[in-house]
């Protein structure tokens, strides 16, 4: 299947992902603000609308609207302290108001199903480049926020105090959640988008360790996710988003089985010995 | 030193919270803030640490460098996955510290060196507020502020933490803001109390205090020794 160059895109980009998603999902998760992943990747779909009927490549489209709701939704989350989960149903609703509209009105002259349930076929070498340098782009910028962003989701309060620029660094982070959707939303698809960063960080999660070991466990069953998933959506001739998904919560379930043996079967083989 | 004059505050159209408080705090000294719940205390550690604006009055701060150990243990998600080493090197590395042994050096400060690959969920009370006393002093503060160091830790943990604090303050002559319940060790410590009563406070040594305080809350009025 390698044959193929839109397979070695695929692959390519696949790779990306499998790194980007858990580095975003892990800082989500934690900051219990997963569903904020669903919000912006519903935003996406209006950026691909807006593309495609503008004529920009819709991954741009994608990027430069979600990144938009992003900074949309920090800045209103500052305001509504208290009911930040009605914001996210707010951009939530505009965003699909606007994908929904656009698309029912014949405004969009292609087909948007590729991004909502994605697809390796039509992976083309300009968007192998745009997401190759927005994923590097992404990976710098956390490399270099990544001590500043592990201080403010344990203790926000303590990072505002020892000078950290809390508002400044959420601000980009936005950005960052939007590069990551942007960037996955050809493969993995809009709808499972938020699976993908939210589940190999739960899976990673029940293995119980330090934060790097977390997140390094994190891209590992990312990895599995998405390749396994590439592979099996070509061989079943089905969209990999769905088949992503599926591995992912297997996955989950997977590892919560073994722990659970674990746990059982650790003090019966203490005894035995 | 901390000097804060005519100090008051009020969340907006609210009544005041704190009203024309004044008091001088210079270096070196430790000050115990005492209070009922709702008089203000938290506020006032607000103020000190930046984090509200005064609505009426100033506050000069001339500490170089403020830390501050909160009260969140009881708030902490317990499945949070980072080790103990972990919360120090990301204060260090956010915040540019130097020194490649600076880790280990904090931990030996609170005797916690065995601790270092811990999770911190793990941890009970009183070893989790000494990971983030020696967190907070890694960076060599000259004004260290403490909101209930004791609250919900053991006796033997309280006495090894107001032990450690006191040794910053006498021997590393770091100036201490101590929010405190705890009478017994407030005038244990501190050389200063500050008694705040419905926004409003004023400064009085830990003696006089006991008198003031069985006259607030029981109205007898006679020294017991603590």
């Amino acid at each position: 299947m390698f044959q193929y160059n839109f397979m070695q895109n695929a692959f390519m980009i696949a790779i990306l992902i499998s790194i980007l998603c858990p580095l975003i999902g892990m800082f989500l998760v934690l900051k219990r603000y997963s569903m904020m992943g669903d919000t912006l990747a519903h935003a996406s779909l209006a950026g691909v609308a807006v593309g495609l009927m503008s004529h920009v490549n819709p991954i741009l489209g994608a990027f430069l609207l979600t990144s938009f709701f992003g900074v949309v939704i920090e800045r209103l989350r500052r305001h509504f302290k208290n009911y930040a989960e009605l914001i996210l149903v707010v951009i939530l609703s505009l965003s699909v108001g606007i994908a929904i509209t656009l698309i029912s009105s014949g405004a969009v002259h292609a087909n948007v199903d590729s991004f909502l349930f994605g697809s390796i076929l039509t992976v083309t070498s300009q968007d192998f480049y745009l997401v190759s340098a927005l994923s590097l782009i992404s990976l710098f910028i956390i490399s270099q926020l990544y001590h500043s962003l592990m201080f403010m989701i344990f203790d926000e309060e303590g990072a505002l105090i020892a000078g950290i620029n809390v508002k400044w660094i959420n601000y980009v982070f936005s950005i960052l959640v939007a590069a990551t959707i942007s960037i996955s939303i050809q493969i993995v698809g809009i709808l499972v988008i938020s699976s993908l960063i939210a589940l190999p960080i739960a899976t990673a999660l029940q293995l119980q360790r330090g934060f790097k070991p977390t997140l390094l466990y994190g891209i590992l069953f990312s990895f599995i996710d998405i390749v396994s998933g590439i592979f099996l959506s070509y061989w079943i001739n089905a969209a990999p988003g769905g088949v992503i998904a599926l591995v992912s919560v297997f996955l989950l379930l997977g590892v919560l089985t073994f722990q659970k043996i674990v746990c059982h079967a650790g003090p019966i083989l203490k005894l035995a010995k | 030193m901390l000097q804060i004059k005519n100090l008051s505050f009020s969340y907006g159209n609210t009544p005041y919270i704190l009203n024309n408080l004044n008091f001088e705090l210079s270096d070196g000294k430790y000050i115990s803030i005492l209070g009922e719940n709702g008089s203000g205390k938290s506020t006032l550690i607000k103020l000190i640490l930046g984090l509200l604006t005064p609505t009426k009055g100033t506050i000069q701060n001339t500490f170089q460098q403020t830390a501050y150990v909160s009260q969140r243990f009881e708030s902490l998600n317990k499945q949070f996955p980072i080790t103990v080493k972990e919360v120090l090197t990301c204060y260090q590395k956010a915040r540019h510290l130097p020194g490649s042994n600076l880790i280990a050096e904090s931990l030996a400060l609170v005797n916690m060196q065995e601790y270092a690959d811990a999770l911190i969920g793990t941890l009970s009370g009183g070893q989790f507020q000494k990971i983030f006393i020696a967190r907070a002093v890694m960076g060599n503060p000259d004004l260290l502020v403490l909101d209930e160091p004791s609250n919900g830790i053991d006796i033997k943990s309280q006495n090894e933490i107001y032990q450690l604090i006191r040794s910053l303050n006498r021997e590393k002559h770091i100036t201490v803001i101590c929010v405190e319940h705890n009478l017994k060790a407030a005038i244990r410590n501190s050389h200063l109390l500050y008694h705040m009563s419905n926004g409003i406070g004023h400064m009085c040594n830990p003696k006089n205090y006991i008198n003031e305080y069985l006259m607030e809350n029981t109205g007898v009025e006679e020294y017991v020794s603590i």
